[in-house]
Order: C-alpha cells, then structure tokens, then sequence
C-alpha cells in the first residue's frame, strides 16, 4: 500500500519479502534487525540486535536477495573484543568493511564482510571523540565516518580508525540542535542527513556541520514523523524515511516536500514458504483469515494497528538504498525486510 | 514524633499506590487526606516511562514476543507511574480477572487487557464485565472462541458467575448454560488461525500477531433463555445486566475490593465497610471508584486496625523498593531480572497460577519467597548510590541539626523515611542496639559511599529485612 500525493515524481513497486524470525541462536532469519548494508555484489548484511533471551547470538547475518543465506558472524555478547550488547546500525565501507555502532559499549566495531574482526574504538565520555550511545553510522566520499553520538546529542565525524576530526549540535530543538537522534545518511554531495529523532524532524548539514534544512514536524500526516529512526538518500536527492512511531516510511523530495508514503504490504518469504510447507494446517487457516482487518477504535494507533496487520511496517527502524536504486525497509518487530524497487 | 496524618497518608498510599518516598508522600500531604483521595481515584496522565523510549532500546519490549519482556515493560509502568493507583487497580483485576500468557503466547493482548483494566477498572462495573467478555485474551483463556450455537461450551459462562461476579452458590448450573449460551458467537477476529498459533505456539513466519473482538452473529444462539428467573433472547449484554443487579454481585465485588486494598482478613469491622460499599455500589450505578472512595473514607480504614493489615504482594514489595530507590528511571539492562525476582516470590506478572489468580495475605510468605523478598529489598535499599537512598541521606543529615545523629535517632528516622513503618519494641530494640555499634552517625560533610553514608545503607539493609517491612 502506498499513498501519494497528487503527481510524486518518484514511484516505488514493491519486490519482496526476505526473512522469517529467527527463535534459536543461529542459521537464516533475522532476531529483531535493526539494520541493513547491501554491497556492492548485492550481498545484504543484516545487523541483529537480538532480544536478551538470544543475546548471545548478536550477529550480522548475510543472504541475497533471492533469500540464499550465505553466512553470519558475530562473536558473542559482552564487551569483549568483537562482542556487542546493544547494536544500532551499520555502514559498509572501502575494502569490505563493516562499521558497527554499539550504544551499550559507546563504540564502533568494524569487520571484514568475511565476518574477521579488524578493531574497534571509540571511548565513553563526552570530551572530543568520545561517545555516549554512539547510534546511526555513514561513512562519506572521502571515507570519514559519521556517528550520531547520541545522549551527547552531537554528531562526530571520524577518520576511519577512529581520530576525531569535528563534532557540532547540542542539546535542545532549535535549528543544529537534537534530541535523542539516531539515523544518518550522506547524499552525493556528501552532505549529512539526520533523523532526528526525539524532536520528529530531519535535519540536513553540510559535510562540516553547517545546518541546511529541517524537514517534518510532529504528527501523523502526510509529510509529518513520529520518532523518526533512518534515513537515506538516493542520486537525484529523495530522501527515504523510516517513520517509526508511525510504523510507515515516506518519500520526500530534494526540497523537503512529501512524495509518497508506504505502509507495508509484506508477502510470504521463500523461507516462509518452507516453514508453510512442512506445516500445512496452520498455512491452511491463514489461508481463510483476514490478515488486514478492522479494528476497534482503542487499538487503532499506527503500533497497534501494525501489531496486527502482518503485511505492514511494524518497527521499521531502518530504510537501506543499493546501488541499483532498490530499497529495503528493515522490520524489528517482524524480522524481515521489504524490498522496494524504484521505478 | 511522626504526626497521624503522615501515618495515614502513607497507609493510604501503601494501598492505593506501592509506597512513598517522602518526596511524595509530602506532595499528597500538601492536599490533605480527602484531596489525596480524590487524586488518587482520578488518576490524571500518568507520566511514566514513555512507550517511545522502551521500544527504542527494548526491542523486546516492542515486539512482546515473550514473557519475560513482556512482564518488564508492566513493570515498568508500575515503576514510573504518578498515577499510582491506575497501575494497582489494574493490578487487583489482574489478579481478579486472572488470565494467564502459557496458553495464549500472545502478550500484547494480554498488556492490551491490562490497558483495559487502567481504562475501566475504576469506572461501571457493568461496562467493565462487557469489555471483559469482549477483550480476546478472555476470550481464548476461558475457550470462548469455542463457544458456538451448535456446541455450547460453558467455561466463560461459568467463571463469569463463579469467580468474576457473583460467586459460587448464587446461580444454579441451568443459569450457567444460559449465560453460556447467551455468549456464543462472541469470539476474537481470525479465531481459528490465531488459536491454532497460540496452541502451538507459532511465531512463524514474522513474529506475533495481535487480537482484537469478533461477533460472528451467524453463530450466536438466539434463542430464548432464562437467566436467573428472567426471560427473553438475551445476548451477552442482557446477561451482563442481570448479572450485576444481584446483591451477591455486590457483595462479591466489595468483598475483593476489601480484601485487595483493606485487610487480609475481614473483621466485625471490616463487614460493615463492605455493607456500605455494597450500598454505594447501588446507588452509584455500579461506580468501582466511589465504592473504593466509601471504604478509603471508612472510619475501619482510616484506623489502627487496617494498618500494616495486609502482607504485601511480591508486586507491591518489588516495585515499592525500587520506587523508594529511585532506580529504574530509564531504560536498562537488568529490568527482565527484577520482573523474574517477582516470579521467583510467587507472582509473575501476567501469569497467574490459574484462573483463580493468586492466593494473598499470608500465602505470598513461605521459606523461599520470604528470602527473596527480604534479599531483595536490602538489596535495592542499601545501595547509597541509588537517588532515593541518597535523599534519604540527605534528609537525615539535615534533620539532624549539626549533623550527627544518635543510634536511636538513626533506628528512628530510617523506619520514619522508609515509611513510617510502624515496629514491635522488640524489633526496634534490635535496630537500636544494631546502631549503638558504632555510636553516633556523624553525616557532616559525607561522600557518596563514605563509611558514614555505609552505615545509613546498613540501617535501611536491616529495616528492609523487618517482618514489618513486609506489610502494608
């Protein structure tokens, strides 16, 4: 499902369904993703934050597209070398790395894509370099690394192993200001978007932290965000947002301006096709039930609503974009992702 | 000298909230017993914990895929809330209403009746059985999803009448037929699939999926029926109607309430409480908050007897220690560990034994429970780097003029600060004599987890460990 507006100069078809949840510690399917990095050979990396019941399993699981699961790896929960508590997000760099953000530990990891760990750093604090509840990671042109520092509410921007370059923002509302932010993105220009995500709002810098434009405003409208949690840009400048409060991602233009929005409209997974496949009675059920129903006026927020329309969004945390203009929505709460194609 | 109005307010709050920090318990006293009584029973927007916040960090605390988060995030609430009562009055038909996750493994519905209990619980009680009989985790608890025309099955009718309203020995087993029948085709959306998941317990492929209420008129019974001596067509709203015209109604619904924020036990005294609750009941068509608002205004309850009447419910002990540490403020690993602790004492949030719900008063204490609970509570209490110890602290120093208190002062003023609690001689005498150890407590100048704050987190240990500090 997707809403529009009257003439949006961008349109989205929905792809596909990957994934199913993961209950174990290990093997295909996701354990509450919370972010996607899709590589240059289409290869899809999903960061699994892992609930505490499977937090020993903390991983970046890897498939394709067509849902062939390639791999994972991980080592484990804690603050060891490698380890992770709380994982928020991820950005692919040069030389087939993977940065890592962990809010617990206050540090970036980074991984070969072959799953061998190479460092990490970042210390707790809040002096320059320092991190409190490092959050959304993206990694511009010339290969510094953004980290929305988040309980420091500032943005920082790193060399790549980790130096200090730049830090801007404080805490508050007012324009280069944030409240609780997690997301970020780098257009081609390398410019930094970030979702802002306590004060409902997209905020855009220049590369050196001059403050462009604010995007959104609280509310349930089009063109409006609730606790917005990623954001992503593609080459002629739409910006993606993963609406989170409002369980929805929308489409909005270079200027700002709403495009479209989705909902979700998640169909049967080839993975979730075997699971049918070896327990036909329950797939014959859900064959005669209405998975979109309406629902009483007291559980008809977007949360409640998701919670029990399947095909929706529910916990769209983060909106990923691949080389080949394809988009994928990362889904906490349903351990899959939508993949979207630009038309 | 601890003034009777301090005593009564933190009674009153022990019963209709889980305790207060004398932070609190000054701002209640500020608008005097009947204020206080009305905030309470009018809760205002609770200001806990914002849902935002938990899901962020708590990804189980979104998805509410199993138990153990599931339970956190009620303990959250419970935590944070400024609006006490709404947490203990959706506890006391938690435990009234006692619907439990193993059979439905789906804990969004359950927490969406827990919302419904905060919604109506202190509204008509009439309007509460009907969102009862409708809300889903009701509804597959007590198999009313098989509850059809054709094939009748009465296990909702029954526990409607027998633990939910009137009580056994009220109705006769043709009236529960009836009332069953009068409930057939009330069953939840998808029912078949969804009862199928929740049998085998499927999260397959993409998580949970939510319930909401269904009619399915096509297999409602509408035939004619007769319900204790009335007759007509009824539905279930009919039902509902008779149901709480009953005196035994009444009666059964003062009694639990009683039982639940009065006395353990029910005196001479207390039965006369509950005839006037019954009598407000009537003539307030059915109000749950103006019952409750006749017995917090009864002489019984405002008196000696009903103080420190009841033992405290694993929940009330857990989250009145954790209150009157002032931890758990925000989002933190470890929240799962408290809500098991509970379980651990004998109640785990959102699963109740059976359909009876908990058995209270003096069964919540057997060997093991009691060592949790007193672990447990020294535990929280002693900690002096937790905000509310170290206001605690603060507040001994300055009450004590030059900063130095005498063991008896200290032995006091930490039974005032934790409660008042009110102690036996003997238990008095054993702080005192445990203080006199190491003479005066000397706080000028003190540093947080310095020998002096130590020796105030070791008085609070022991008071904590005080069978009086089990009581409410």
């Amino acid at each position: 499902m997707s809403t529009q507006t009257q003439s949006p100069s961008i349109a989205l078809d929905y792809v596909k369904t990957i994934g199913i949840v993961n209950n174990g510690l290990n093997g295909r399917g996701f354990a509450n993703p919370y972010d996607t990095a899709v590589d240059g050979d289409g290869r899809i990396f999903v960061l699994n934050r892992c609930d505490p019941a499977r937090a020993s399993a903390i991983r970046v699981g890897i498939c394709s597209l067509e849902e062939e699961y390639l791999g994972e790896f991980g080592r484990g929960n804690g603050a060891g070398v490698g380890q992770f508590v709380w994982v928020v997000a991820m950005a692919l760099a040069s030389k087939d790395r993977l940065f890592i953000t962990d809010e617990y530990n206050h540090r970036v990891t980074v991984y070969e894509t072959s799953g061998d760990y190479l460092s990490h750093w970042g210390v707790a604090g809040s002096g320059d370099g320092e991190l409190s509840g490092p959050a959304g990671i993206a990694i511009d042109s010339s290969g510094d690394v953004i980290v929305v520092d988040q309980h420091n509410a500032r943005i920082q921007k790193f060399t790549e192993d980790g130096k200090f370059i730049a830090a801007w923002g404080s805490f508050g509302s007012g324009e280069g200001q944030f409240n609780l932010p997690w997301g970020v993105a780098v257009d081609g220009d390398d410019n930094i978007y970030v979702a802002d995500w306590r004060n409902d709002r997209i905020q855009k810098f220049s590369n050196d932290g001059e403050f462009l434009a604010s995007y959104g405003e609280s509310g349930y409208g089009n063109g409006q965000l609730q606790r917005p949690t990623g954001v992503a840009v593609d080459s002629e400048g739409f910006i993606y947002v993963a609406d989170w409060g409002n369980e929805r991602v929308q489409v909005l233009g270079s200027d700002g301006g709403f495009q479209l929005l989705l909902r979700g409209e998640a169909t049967i997974s080839k993975w979730a096709e075997d699971y049918f496949a070896s327990n036909p009675e329950e797939k014959a059920e859900r064959d005669l039930s209405n998975l979109k129903p309406d629902l009483p006026s007291h559980l008809n927020t977007p949360y409640h609503v998701s919670s029990q329309t399947e095909p929706y969004f529910w916990g769209p945390v983060s909106v990923t974009l691949d080389q080949v203009g394809r988009l994928y929505v990362t889904e906490t709460n349903r351990h899959r992702i939508q993949v979207f194609q630009k038309r | 000298m601890i003034s009777n109005d301090t005593s009564l307010m933190a009674h009153l709050l022990r019963r209709a909230g889980f305790g207060a920090s004398r932070d609190e318990l000054e701002e209640y006293l500020e608008m005097g017993y009947d204020g206080a009584v009305e905030a309470l029973l009018n809760p205002s927007d609770p200001g806990n914990m914002p849902d935002d916040l938990i899901r962020r960090y708590h990804v189980e605390q979104s998805e509410l895929r199993d138990l153990p988060g599931s339970a956190a995030y009620w303990m959250y609430r419970m935590i944070s809330t400024t609006s006490p009562m709404e947490e203990k009055i959706a506890l006391f038909w938690h435990s009234l209403f006692a619907t439990g996750y193993a059979k439905l493994n789906q804990a969004r519905s359950l927490l969406n009746q827990v919302d419904m209990f905060r919604r109506s619980g202190l509204e008509n009680f009439e309007d509460l059985l009907l969102e009862l009989s409708k809300d889903p985790a009701m509804i597959l608890w007590l198999d009313n999803n098989e509850n059809h025309g054709s094939a009748v099955n009465e296990n909702y009718g029954r526990e409607l009448l027998e633990l939910f309203s009137m009580g056994i020995g009220n109705y006769t087993e043709d009236d529960v037929k009836e009332c069953a029948r009068a409930f057939t085709g009330w069953t939840l959306g998808n029912a078949e699939y969804m009862s199928i998941r929740a049998a085998k317990d499927s999260i397959w492929p993409y998580g949970r999926i939510a319930w909401h209420f269904e009619y399915r008129n096509e297999d409602h019974d509408d035939g004619e029926k007769t319900f204790l001596g009335e007759t007509g067509r009824f539905n279930g709203e009919d039902i509902i109607a008779i149901i709480v015209k009953q005196e035994s109604t009444a009666r059964f619904l003062a009694t639990r309430l009683f039982e639940f924020f009065a006395a353990d036990e029910v005196t001479e005294g207390g039965e006369k409480v509950i005839h006037e609750m019954m009598a407000t009941y009537f003539s307030s068509g059915y109000q749950i908050r103006d019952m409750l608002r006749t017995m917090f205004h009864s002489g019984y309850f405002k008196s000696e007897a009903a103080r420190f009447a009841r033992v405290k419910a694993p929940a009330e002990m857990v989250v009145g220690a954790i209150r009157m540490a002032g931890n758990y403020q925000n989002p933190a690993l470890g929240i799962e560990k408290v809500s098991n602790t509970m379980l651990y004492m004998g109640q785990g949030l959102l699963q109740p034994p059976s359909v009876e719900g908990w058995h209270e008063g003096l069964e919540w204490i057997n060997s093991g429970a009691l060592l949790e609970r007193v672990n447990f509570a020294a535990k929280e209490l002693s900690d002096v780097k937790s905000p509310g110890v170290r206001s605690i602290i603060d507040r001994l120093e300055a009450s004590s003029g030059d900063g130095v208190l005498v063991p008896s002062d200290l032995a006091d003023r930490c039974l005032d600060l934790l409660g008042p609690i009110q102690v036996s001689d003997e238990t008095r005498s054993v702080l005192v004599d445990y203080a006199s150890r190491q003479g005066d407590l000397d706080l000028t100048g003190h540093q947080l987890g310095d020998e002096a704050e130590q020796r105030v987190g070791n008085m609070l240990r022991l008071v904590a460990a005080t069978k009086e500090y089990q009581l409410a």
